[in-house]
């Protein structure tokens, strides 16, 4: 099972695409590349979710975890995600009250198009 | 007619993922489950092998018993003893725990805990919406 983890730099946001599936196997790659991120003083990130074809509570809580540490340097987490089986699992825990959650890229670095 | 399929998986996160494509190959092996809820069960399987996993040892395995009828199917995740304290109960000390009791509850029709030989068992059950004769399988 392959997590495919891709960044590229869009108006001043670190968009990361993530491809595959996250789970507890591949979380950790997941949460080390976003620590990473903000680590290297990427402080709008944005998580591009458009690839992923499964996701459970462990990913979830890479996404939380993600969205805190950037926060705490007074940044923020975006997401980019319109496939309903993902948007149905940020729903039931809730989350789609905590994230800012996009239709596309373009309209997350833009900061509009929020879903 | 019931058919029961057993797997059994090491312990370990890179096997959770064999365990989410078994059960849900076999959910599609008769009607009664649409596409969305047999994506519900993967979801609850992993959730429920993730905990398995996180509660175990070095070297012990987690059963995964399918029982597939033309009206439900149900899914028995067994692990060490305690394995699954918060999974339902609520009293998870994380974010991820809070979020697997949701998802859970939210996305099968009945889940318990119960005790299983010398461990515990996560009993899942999803019910197919065409039970009946016409849903069993072909002789």
């Amino acid at each position: 099972m392959d997590l495919g983890l891709d960044v590229v730099e869009r108006n001043g946001h670190a968009v990361l695409a993530v491809h595959g599936e996250v789970d507890v196997y591949t979380a950790p790659q997941f949460r080390e590349q976003l620590i990473q991120l903000v680590d290297q003083g990427h402080r709008r990130i944005v998580v591009d979710l458009e690839g992923v074809e499964f996701l459970d509570s462990t990913g979830l809580g890479v996404l939380v975890g993600g969205l805190k540490r950037v926060r705490s340097h007074d940044g923020d987490l975006a997401l980019v995600c319109t496939q309903r089986r993902i948007l149905k699992v940020l729903e039931i825990t809730g989350l789609t009250k905590v994230f800012s959650i996009y239709d596309s890229v373009d309209a997350a670095v833009a900061g509009d198009g929020q879903t | 007619m019931t058919q029961v399929i057993e797997l059994e998986i090491p312990a370990r996160a890179e096997f959770v993922g064999i365990a989410r494509m078994a059960v849900s190959a076999l959910a599609g092996v008769r009607p009664g489950l649409p596409y969305e809820r047999v994506d519900d069960l993967r979801i609850v399987v992993s959730e429920a092998c993730t905990s398995a996993i996180q509660a175990a040892k070095e070297g012990d395995r987690v059963t995964v018993r399918c029982f597939d009828s033309p009206e439900q199917l149900e899914v028995c995740i067994g692990a060490a003893t305690g394995a699954f304290d918060s999974t339902l109960a609520g009293d998870g000390d994380s974010g991820s725990d809070e979020f697997r009791i949701s998802l859970i509850r939210a996305l099968v029709d009945e889940a318990e805990v119960r005790p299983s030989g010398s461990g515990t068992e996560l009993r899942l059950v999803m019910r197919r919406e065409s039970a009946g004769v016409e849903g069993d399988l072909p002789a």
